[in-house]
């Protein structure tokens, strides 16, 4: 078997933190407590933002600073400041719930669901492969991860039984979504950028409203209760 | 100008240099963690004079036990005198008898050492004893294909299944450092290290925590000289993965490219202080981490096989 | 014509700030006279856009198929506006009344612009980005009455919704790559020039983003699988939402489809994106028919139908006959007023007899001389009867199917539409013809609560026989146009 040849120190350092992403999503099915949760959310956009400034300075894309710049302040700072205060608003509201709460148990073991969750990462690196999409940025395996993070982020919102985890979860999608814009469209114009960044505001803004009024009439964050429409 | 050591020598050194420096490792680590506590600990050489003693000793074999019970410990502690010679433990350049078998055949002998040890606990009709046999089994069945994928990953990137091979493509770039894959399989396999040597978070070394035990409840029945052989046997798999992680995947710097006494005495001593490095960190972990409790072990070795299967795949698809 | 467009684009936004402000009164009247505007307006485009494209400040993009789109949310947007006069009770005094009946008609003018500015757009960004924005309005819209099925309903729609234009997204990023292979790196998503460079985009890619498209994008419309959002919504929402989220909604987001599909015919030929929409198309419309037997809520029941209606619109398209084209278009304008007709007939019987449980409304056509039999009417002309405008464009779209050779596509749907029409009309019978019994009809009055709740209605009708019989010929030369653009394959 052929070796395989080693990458230059941008495309591995570009590799890394891309892993670094698929990780942090896979962190979040470990995550009991709601904070950690939204810490780890943060620590994704974190890394997310650290590659648009590697790939700015990499290949001499100047917009990217400023988008990295804009979607570390909203994804960093803004959204767990919003989630954290709307989550202390239910603990509030009922005790026990809210930002120390524990997540509600999934459907599956942890164990299974991160294997689970490896057998659609793996469906995600192949069907990449298979593809043959080559970015004029970034190497091939940065796609496949983001691509990977995007059907694991689902997995998570499937698996997950609470709304508040079904939200941070929604919003690690989002996250999935912009790494591939990133490596496909990094010379993109500043629309599509807008485009994310405008999505997650507004929802931020929706979630919470839903999560207020879905906490208001149930008291409490589940959704084992939400079974009454059926049929 | 230091003589140029014949082949053998240097093969013989391999052996030797792990078989003395092993209870040395479990000493510094020992006395690392409870000057980190603010006691002052046992000596580093306390290992050497504890199985001086434990030679000494009365052997006694329960009612029922085989002749397994006593082959065992000898079976083990040649497995662990073995697999020295597959890896690079002072040299950079492969030794006639490295060929013998790859990083595979390595692993393999590995894991029969660990299955007569718990042959022999099984056999002992004792609960502790078998509690920890087929506990570590069971967490074996996970870890054992990280392995596999760990040594998947150096036969991806070196195309050999060699670990000399794989130490030489590590030193000659800084670009290798920087690989995805290179750092994942180098996190799994110390993860699957924790695991194996029982340390923190998945078991206490230190202590008596039976309800807790995996690799400590194995030796519970043996005594005297065969008690002995065990844990000078489970110090040389310590010694042993540390020497795999360090020569092969993390520092492998410091090892004699050529056969001059000098350079080997020096590989000797670079070994000992990166592996007294490494024992450092495992203590550093061990003051930091709570055990985890026995069912989350499983998710644990998951996370291990979770980043084995990602160096993988990023490599897979080209440059990773 | 620009300025036709500036005021489409205006006039509801300045209805909703008029509306967060203005007495009762004053908004509900402000809201029907931007609707009624808006709906003409609209029909004065339809000439000039029969004969060519118009595009304007390089955002707007306005060709024969946006047009017909944007007559269906147009008149939904009047009808819906004057239905809901009648709908909110004019004097209630209960105090949360005042906050409610603000968000709604703002919700209602913002809901209406949205879906009446992405038709509109030029740029695939722009688009999803309009979608994305009548999500979050519907959303909010959803779950504004204060129940616990609107909550759970809002939360299942915005979560899955959400998702769905998630995958839309990484198809619009997917189109991007594509145009970007051709037309260069700044390349801003336009879909004018995509479409004309299309022989020459690169295959993967393409088969990528239509896929997505249609599974992202298809969230919102209903279909199958990601349809589970929509049997909740639609049913819990108050009922003028109800209407514009079936009639209009469903249909923008079909628009979003019918783009990608253009672009993905040009570029890979029309085999694979008909094949996908025939999968969806049936899986869809099967569905909805199997549940059509068994509902026991008619706005549920409704709700199906729509899941109906859309499966048939993606069967027609995936048949590709200019007269299967041209009968999908007419099919979008006549469902919009044939559900939005349902709905607000559905909204009276509420009114009237107090639940959504079809067992708990008996003797319809007694008790309500009006909105009974245009209720009935409404029924029939989902149930694709003649003289209705639906029969005309299932009519077509079935001879579409037969015309491109695809008999059993077209069997198919004959005998699914056959069942879907057996569900609706078991339930619209046992509703409206069952006499009610006696202390059933002691306790309900016989009467209209309210004439607002009847014109939408009747109009409704009228516009249904208008196209079923005889359509306008400004009005067939559109469509022809537009199923010209659709079919276009080279």
């Amino acid at each position: 078997m052929a070796a395989v040849a080693a990458p230059s120190v941008f495309a591995g350092a570009a590799n890394v933190i891309s892993v670094g992403v698929l990780l942090a999503e896979f962190g979040m099915f470990r995550q009991a407590l709601l904070r950690d949760q939204v810490r780890l959310y943060a620590a994704q956009s974190g890394l997310i933002s650290v590659l648009a400034i590697v790939v700015a300075a990499a290949r001499h894309l100047p917009e990217l600073y400023v988008l990295a710049a804009l979607s570390a302040g909203l994804k960093l700072v803004i959204v767990p400041l919003v989630l954290r205060r709307l989550l202390r608003g239910a603990g509030e509201a009922s005790p026990g719930e809210g930002w120390s709460d524990i997540a509600g148990t999934g459907a599956l073991s942890l164990a299974s669901t991160v294997l689970l969750a490896i057998g659609v990462a793996a469906f995600g690196f192949f069907s990449i492969g298979a593809l043959g999409i080559r970015s004029p940025v970034l190497p091939l395996t940065a796609l496949a991860i983001s691509v990977s993070v995007a059907l694991v982020a689902f997995v998570l919102m499937i698996m997950r039984r609470d709304v508040a985890s079904q939200a941070i979860g929604f919003l690690s999608l989002e996250n999935g979504i912009s790494l591939t814009a990133l490596v496909v469209a990094a010379g993109l114009p500043l629309i599509l950028e807008v485009a994310f960044l405008f999505d997650l505001l507004v929802v931020v803004v929706v979630f919470g409203l839903l999560i207020r009024v879905h906490h208001g009439r149930a008291e409490s964050l589940s959704t084992a209760d939400l079974t009454s429409l059926r049929g | 100008m230091s003589a140029a050591l014949p082949v053998p020598v240097i093969q013989f050194l391999q052996v030797v240099t792990i078989a003395a420096a092993a209870p040395g490792v479990s000493g510094v680590i020992a006395r690392v963690e409870a000057r980190l506590q603010g006691r002052t600990g046992p000596r580093v050489l306390q290992l050497y004079y504890d199985l001086a003693k434990l030679l000494r000793k009365e052997a006694l074999a329960p009612e029922g036990a085989s002749w397994v019970f006593l082959a065992a410990p000898l079976a083990a502690a040649t497995c662990y005198l073995t697999v020295p010679l597959l890896i690079p433990v002072l040299t950079s350049y492969g030794l006639p008898l490295g060929y013998m078998g790859d990083i595979l055949g390595g692993g393999f002998i590995l894991s029969l050492a660990s299955f007569v040890v718990a042959v022999a606990a099984l056999e002992t009709g004792s609960p502790y004893a078998q509690l920890g046999a087929s506990r570590a089994k069971t967490f074996a069945a996970i870890t054992e294909p990280v392995v596999l994928f760990v040594v998947f990953t150096v036969a991806l990137v070196t195309g050999t299944d060699l670990p000399y091979a794989l130490a030489a493509t590590v030193r000659s770039s800084a670009g290798q450092i920087v690989r995805p894959a290179h750092l994942l399989a180098a996190a799994a396999l110390f993860m699957v290290i924790l695991y194996e040597t029982g340390r923190i978070p998945v078991e206490t070394h230190t202590g008596t925590n039976e309800f807790g035990m995996i690799e400590e409840a194995r030796p519970f029945e043996h005594s005297g000289p065969y008690l002995a052989l065990l844990k000078w046997g489970s110090a040389m798999k310590q010694l042993i993965l540390y020497t795999i992680l360090l020569n092969v995947f993390v520092a492998p710097w410091g090892l004699a490219a050529t056969p001059q006494a000098g350079a080997v005495a020096l590989a000797i001593v670079a070994l000992a202080a990166k592996a007294a490095a490494l024992g450092t960190v495992v203590a550093i972990i061990d003051n930091s981490f709570a055990k985890l409790r026995l069912f989350k072990i499983t998710e644990f070795v998951a996370g291990a096989f979770l980043l084995a299967v990602l160096g993988v795949f990023t490599l897979y698809l080209g440059g990773g | 014509m620009l300025a036709i467009i500036v005021i489409l684009l205006g006039a509801p936004v300045a209805a909703a700030l008029v509306s967060l402000r203005a007495p009762l009164a004053v908004a509900q009247a402000v809201t029907a006279a931007t609707g009624a505007l808006c709906f003409a307006l609209v029909l004065a485009l339809v000439p000039a856009a029969s004969h060519h494209d118009l595009g304007y400040l390089s955002y707007l993009r306005i060709d024969a198929v946006s047009v017909v789109f944007l007559l269906a949310t147009s008149f939904l947007y009047a009808a819906v506006a004057v239905y809901s006069v009648g709908y909110l009770p004019r004097d209630s005094r209960s105090p949360g009344f005042t906050r409610y009946y603000r968000r709604f008609y703002a919700g209602l003018n913002l809901f209406a612009w949205s879906m009446l500015a992405a038709p509109m757009m030029s740029s695939l960004a722009l688009l999803w980005i309009a979608i994305e924005v009548t999500t979050v309005i519907s959303a909010l819209l959803v779950a504004i009455a204060d129940t616990d099925g609107a909550a759970e309903a809002a939360w299942k729609y915005v979560l899955i919704a959400s998702a769905g234009l998630g995958l839309a997204l990484l198809a619009t990023i997917f189109a991007y790559y594509a145009g970007a292979q051709v037309l260069g790196e700044h390349y801003n998503l336009a879909f004018g020039p995509l479409l004309h460079a299309g022989a020459r985009l690169p295959h993967a890619p393409v088969r990528l983003a239509f896929g997505l498209a249609v599974l992202g994008f298809g969230t919102k419309m209903g279909l199958f699988p990601v349809h589970t959002w929509l049997p909740d919504a639609h049913s819990e929402a108050p009922t003028p939402v109800s209407a514009l989220l079936s009639g209009s909604l469903l249909a923008v987001s079909f628009y979003a489809i019918l783009r990608y599909y253009q672009v993905a015919v040009a570029a890979l030929g029309p085999r694979f994106p008909r094949d996908v929409l025939l999968v969806f198309g049936v899986a869809s419309l099967l569905l909805a028919a199997l549940y059509l037997l068994d509902q026991r809520d008619y706005k549920r029941l409704l709700a199906y139908s729509s899941v109906e209606h859309m499966g048939i619109l993606a069967i027609g398209v995936s048949f590709g006959a200019p007269i299967a084209l041209a009968g999908v278009l007419l099919h979008v304008l006549a469902h919009a007023a044939a559900k939005g007709n349902a709905f607000m007939g559905a909204g009276v019987l509420v009114r009237k007899f107090g639940s959504k449980r079809i067992s708990a409304v008996r003797g319809g056509l007694d008790l309500l001389p009006w909105s009974g039999p245009l209720f009935l009417l409404a029924v029939f002309a989902l149930s694709a009867m003649p003289p209705f405008g639906i029969f005309r464009s299932e009519f077509e779209i079935v001879q579409g199917g037969f015309a491109a050779s695809s008999d059993a596509g077209a069997a198919v749907l004959i005998v699914l539409v056959t069942l879907a029409f057996l569900g609706l009309s078991a339930a619209a019978n046992r509703m409206l013809f069952m006499p009610a019994d006696a202390d059933a009809a002691a306790r309900y009055s016989r009467g209209e609560p309210s004439a607002w709740m009847v014109v939408p209605v009747a109009a409704g009708i009228v516009v249904l026989l208008v196209l079923g019989v005889h359509p306008p010929a400004e009005l067939t030369g559109l469509l022809t146009r537009a199923a010209a653009l659709l079919g276009r394959v080279a």
